[in-house]
């Protein structure tokens, strides 16, 4: 029970880790694939995240 | 005057240029239709697509960050939504309804597969902490994952008509999320599994034999000498790892995007990324089928660790000789066995 423990929180740790590496690496969508001059505010959300 | 016989003379020819000009339209349909019907030679949609051909894309000019949004046209496109919405259900249905449908006939027929010798009550090690830590490591991530990716292609259909539109947008995000970032760790634990396993999952000639006398699975059937993996163990090993690397190729092409290719090896990705995946669930619950309900003592290997010496002997016998010969210890009695 105790390995099986410590592997499921092993996983939420990891990805845990990995999310917050790709969001410090990588730039979200609403500005990678848009200019300045395309927004027009807060691109709010969907099922993507921030648009 | 001549200006006035020039003007008497067009009124005359007028009515004949008129019945010239009405032949003239009437002889030609075409030049008709331009006349009156200036859309009708328009392109046709589907003869346009139908002209494209595998690769073609319509694409226009944009002066955004994504080049990709410049095509406007990808008729391959099409043939992918129409897998995606009619085919795949479909695939994925029969196979993973299938699957179960085979066990429970299975279980139906054959029942559960007990220890003939009944249990000893003395068990030996059977996989190490390490072991167990980096198959449930792999298999809790491959359960989320394949729930949150069975909701993409099921749940508008089954799900959302259950929770309401905004608890199943909730829920399917958060589902994309797990599906994104849990991966990382399933592609860990597939790596580590690979590096720990690959040296008793080599086939042999010991797996033909065994397989020729049905595992052991057939009613009365004796179980085949194997030792420490038994080739049905060792076909899950590999369709694990060989399964599990199909998934994780295409799963980087679905989550980096356009990374390492076009929207058209992207879509071919997505085909793959699923059709292994329903394969890959329905293989997993044969699994876990026959690690718990299917057969009696198998759970301890992954539960504790430790397996019944007479399960061990019936499964594998010669892995228990070799064990015995490299002394490891057994005959430890962990559980509290009733009095005979």
């Amino acid at each position: 029970m105790k390995v099986f423990v410590a592997a499921l929180a092993f996983a939420v740790v990891a990805a845990v880790g990995v999310a917050m590496v790709l969001s410090a690496i990588q730039e979200p969508s609403y500005v990678a694939f848009s200019t300045s001059g395309a927004r027009v505010g807060d691109p709010g959300h969907n099922l993507t995240g921030p648009t | 005057m001549p200006g006035s016989f020039s003007v008497l003379r067009f009124a005359v020819l007028k009515p004949v240029f008129a019945a010239l000009a009405l032949l003239f339209v009437l002889a030609s349909p075409a030049a008709a239709q331009i006349s009156f019907k200036p859309t009708a030679e328009a392109v046709h949609e589907d003869k346009l697509l139908n002209a494209l051909k595998e690769g073609d894309k319509i694409s226009g000019r944009v002066s955004i960050p994504d080049g990709n949004a410049a095509n406007l046209i990808q008729p391959a496109g099409r043939d992918w939504r129409d897998f995606h919405r009619g085919k795949l259900p479909w695939i994925g249905g029969i196979t993973i309804l299938g699957m179960l449908a085979v066990l429970a006939i299975f279980l139906m027929v054959r029942g559960r597969i007990r220890v003939r010798a009944g249990f000893s009550g003395r068990t030996m090690l059977r996989f190490a902490s390490f072991e167990r830590f980096t198959h449930w490591l792999t298999a809790s991530c491959f359960i989320i994952l394949a729930l949150s990716g069975l909701n993409v292609s099921f749940g508008r259909v089954l799900i959302l008509p259950l929770f309401g539109p905004d608890a199943f947008a909730a829920m399917s995000a958060w589902a994309k999320l797990a599906h994104n970032y849990l991966a990382f760790p399933f592609m860990l634990g597939l790596v580590i599994m690979f590096l720990i396993w690959i040296k008793d999952n080599i086939p042999g000639k010991l797996d033909l034999e065994w397989i020729k006398q049905g595992g052991g699975l057939l009613p009365n059937g004796k179980h085949p000498p194997a030792r420490r993996f038994n080739a049905g163990q060792k076909g899950i090993f590999w369709i694990v790892i060989i399964g599990g690397a199909l998934m994780s190729v295409s799963g980087w092409f679905l989550i980096f995007p356009y990374l390492l290719g076009n929207v058209t090896e992207l879509q071919v990705w997505t085909v793959i990324h699923a059709v292994v995946a329903m394969c890959f669930i329905a293989v997993m619950l044969a699994h876990i089928y026959i690690g718990s309900v299917g057969m009696e003592g198998a759970f301890d290997a992954m539960g504790t660790g430790e397996v019944d010496v007479n399960w061990a002997k019936e499964h594998h016998s010669l892995w228990v000789e070799e064990q015995e010969k490299a002394g490891a210890p057994s005959g430890r009695s962990p559980h509290a066995v009733p009095a005979e």
